[in-house]
Parts: C-alpha cells; structure tokens; sequence
C-alpha cells in the first residue's frame, strides 16, 4: 500500500514538473515572439500607420486572452451583465486597448526586451515571464508578462509595467466606474463607444 | 522669505496627517477622505492642464531631449547625498557606498552632475529616500491621500518627502547664503526639477489620460501597486510581480 502510495505520488509529482516545465519554455517563446514581431513590423517598420494598426489588431487580438481578461476587469459585475453586454464590452474593450496603445508606438522605438527566465504564479497554469527593457540611463524598466496555459493554448493574460498591473489597474478602474455610474454596466459601454469613435 | 518652502511643506504635512487621522477610525470618515481626495484630485488635474501641461509644452519647445537629460542628471546627482544617507540608515553600506562615489565622479568628471560618468564606469543610479528607509524600519504606508499640486502620497511619502528635502545639501547651501530671496531661488530651481521630470513623461501622461474611463482610480491604483515594492521593503520584493488569482468574487 505504501509503495502505491509513493507511485502515485511521483507519477503526480512528476507530471506537475513535466507540465510546468512545457508552460515555461513554451510562454517564454510565446513572449519572445510577440515582443519580436512587434519590434520589427510594428515599433521599427516604416510601414503606413494604417498598416501598423492592423499588425497590432492581430497580434494584440491573438496572443491577449481578452475574453479571459475581460471578464476579471469587469469583477463582479461580469455576473449581472447579460450576454449581450458582456459580448459588447469584450469587443469595446480591445477596440478602446488598440486605439489606445496605437498612439504609444514611438515611446517603443529602439528600445528591446531582455528576457530573464520565469517566476512561478500561485496557479499552476500560469507563468510570469520576466522581462526588462534597457532605458536611455538608469535601471532598466521591469515589464513582467502573465501567460495562462488552457489545455495547451498560451495567451497573455497580464502585463506588469514596473509593478503596475494593467489588467488590475482596469479592474480598479471599471468596477469604480461602473459603481458610479447610474446606469451601471450599460454607462460603461457608453462611455467606451463615445471613446473608440 | 526663509522658511516659505517649508510653511507649504508643513501644511502638506498637515493635510496628510488629517487624512491618516479621519481614515482610521470608521468607514464612513474613510470616504471623507476619498471625497476630499477626489476634490483635490480634481482642483490638481485642473492646474495640471491649465498651467503645468502648457507650460511643461513650452519647456519641451525651447529645450531638446539632451538638454532635458542633462537637467534630470543635474538634479539626480545632487540626490545623491540624500540616497547615500538613506541607504546607510536601511543597512546598505555597500549601495551607501556607491552613492558616495557617483556623486564625486559625476560632480568632478560629470561636469557638476550634468553628464553621468559613474553609470560608465557601472555605477548605475540607485536613489533612495526616507520613505524607502521607514518602509524599512516597518513605519506604515498610511491611507492614500492627494496633496495639493504634488498629487497622490501617503502620510508616509509624504513625510519621506518633507526629510528628503530637509536633507538635501543644495537646501542647506541656499540656506547658508546672503540672499534673502535663498528659499525662493531655491523652490525655482526645485520646480525645474519636477518641470523637467512631468515634461519627460508628458506623452506616458496624456497617453494614461486617454487611455482611462476613470482616470482618478487608474491614477490611485496605479499609484498604489507601484508603492507594494516600496512597502515591502527589500529587494526581493522589487523583483516580484504581484500575485494574485484571478478571482472574480474578490473584492473589487
């Protein structure tokens, strides 16, 4: 019986570490890849700004979990919304994030990503892959990004700019919107269509 | 006109020190508090675009991206004084250390501070103040609060903030000299400082501003997150990026 025991427990030990390890290599890649194609066909391409918002949509729309992100912004208020609310804002959502991070391209221009290996999440199917990003003078700048592993897929669920949680910072900030606005979730929405127009 | 710089930084002080005292004792004096930093988050936003952004555009038209490096290295170094100090009541005798030597190298070599000579050499900047030393010393954060034109703080922010300029060797040599205009020529070239610093970060600023639904609790919780890594005191926890599950029944 002991010995059963100590086989099942290594056998889970062993595939905790085997699917850890798979998660780490594999968003380290993920990161690595987005930060590369961004870098090149984006922030140091002289391509039209047009076409540069379009590469952006698809690699931000790609490798961001927004339906995952979505649903954490909105906290508590993700449950009271009904589908067609919460349909509508995870459109709005990275509609107003690609319009939003389209004009900070330049602030990116001839800077890199220096990857420095992982820090384990407290969820087993996350990972943050740590990365820092050389300023003109002084230390660089930390930006650690979150990747969630769902059944293999990898997709960005957070970034951290220097401590600074985007997807916390959106939470704070919407719910607090949403808890003052009268209309409530439906005050959101509006707010964010007379944004993206 | 001595002393003025310090009047406005006592009555900083005491608007913090109201804040910490209304937000510890219920909830309701809690949201007094809130309410009276959403009103001076709202007066500062308006002085903000009213007179510091335009001002902050005129500077960044009559002065390049070398020359505005030079000022921030011109102020840093003379912080480092402050930061060498600091880092010998945290502990950090060898960080106290190089402080000490980048403010001699930068201010012989560097041209009194203007180029940073030291980083070169692999002295990188590494500023610290009584904040980051009380932090240390286990003092608490305090409440959040908004200080007038200086923006968001803590009680113990801003009391870091008060010692940081008491400290400052560039005070003192105000202070010492004839001048009777001493505390004004000084909070001039103090304002330069920060002039300098909101012009370099314009475009992040106004970038955050559109980019926001509600852009004092984007502010606040930004804030917030960022003084975690001071609050924890050690490097460890700089290194760290914050954990949290993904939870939606958390409070919001």
């Amino acid at each position: 019986m002991k010995k059963i025991c100590l086989l099942i427990l290594s056998v889970l030990t062993f595939a905790n570490v085997a699917v850890a390890d798979i998660n780490k290599d594999a968003a380290v890649q993920m990161v690595k890849n987005v930060t590369k194609e961004g870098i090149e066909q984006i922030i140091n391409s002289n391509s039209s700004v047009e076409e540069k918002d379009r590469v952006f949509r698809k690699l931000f729309t790609e490798n961001l979990d927004l339906d995952f992100i979505g649903k954490y912004v909105l906290g508590r208020y993700w449950r009271t919304a009904t589908p067609a609310q919460k349909k509508e804002f995870i459109e709005l959502y990275k509609e107003f994030n690609v319009k939003t991070w389209s004009k900070r391209f330049d602030e990116f221009k001839g800077k890199e990503f220096i990857f420095d290996g992982t820090t384990p999440a407290n969820n087993p199917n996350q990972v943050f892959v740590n990365t820092s990003v050389p300023m003109q003078e002084g230390k660089p700048a930390s930006v650690k990004w979150r990747v969630n592993d769902v059944n293999g897929k990898l997709k960005i669920i957070d970034i951290i700019i220097e401590n600074v949680s985007l997807a916390q910072t959106a939470r704070n900030e919407y719910t607090s919107f949403i808890a003052k606005s009268p209309k409530g979730v439906e005050g959101l929405l509006e707010n964010l269509r007379a944004k993206i127009k | 006109m001595k002393a003025r710089i310090f009047k406005y930084l006592f009555l900083c002080y005491f608007v913090v020190l109201s804040g910490c005292a209304t937000s510890t004792e219920n909830g309701e004096k809690t949201s007094a508090l809130e309410s009276y930093n959403h009103a001076m988050f709202k007066f500062n936003h308006a002085v903000e675009k009213g007179v510091i952004r335009p001002v902050a555009k005129g500077y960044r038209v009559v002065t390049n991206e070398y020359v505005r490096q030079r000022v921030t290295n011109f102020f840093d170094n003379l912080e480092e004084p402050v930061s060498m100090a600091n880092h010998m009541l945290q502990g950090e005798f060898h960080e106290s250390g190089e402080n000490f030597a980048r403010f001699v190298i930068n201010t012989t070599l560097g041209g009194l501070g203007l180029y940073d000579v030291a980083a070169k050499a692999g002295l990188d900047k590494n500023p610290t103040g009584f904040d980051k030393t009380m932090a240390t010393w286990g003092v608490p954060d305090g409440p959040y609060v908004i200080l007038p034109i200086l923006g968001p703080s803590t009680p113990r922010a801003a009391t870091g903030w008060v010692a940081d300029g008491y400290s400052a060797p560039a005070y003192w040599v105000a202070q010492g000299s004839a001048d009777d205009d001493a505390d004004l020529i000084y909070l001039g070239v103090s304002s330069l400082k920060y002039l300098n610093k909101y012009a370099e970060n314009i475009k992040v600023i106004e970038s955050l501003e559109e980019g926001s639904v509600d852009y004092y609790e984007a502010m606040k919780s930004a804030y917030l997150q960022n003084r975690a890594k001071i609050n924890a005191g050690g490097k460890k926890a700089v290194e760290q990026a914050p954990d949290y599950d993904f939870d939606m029944d958390d409070e919001d």
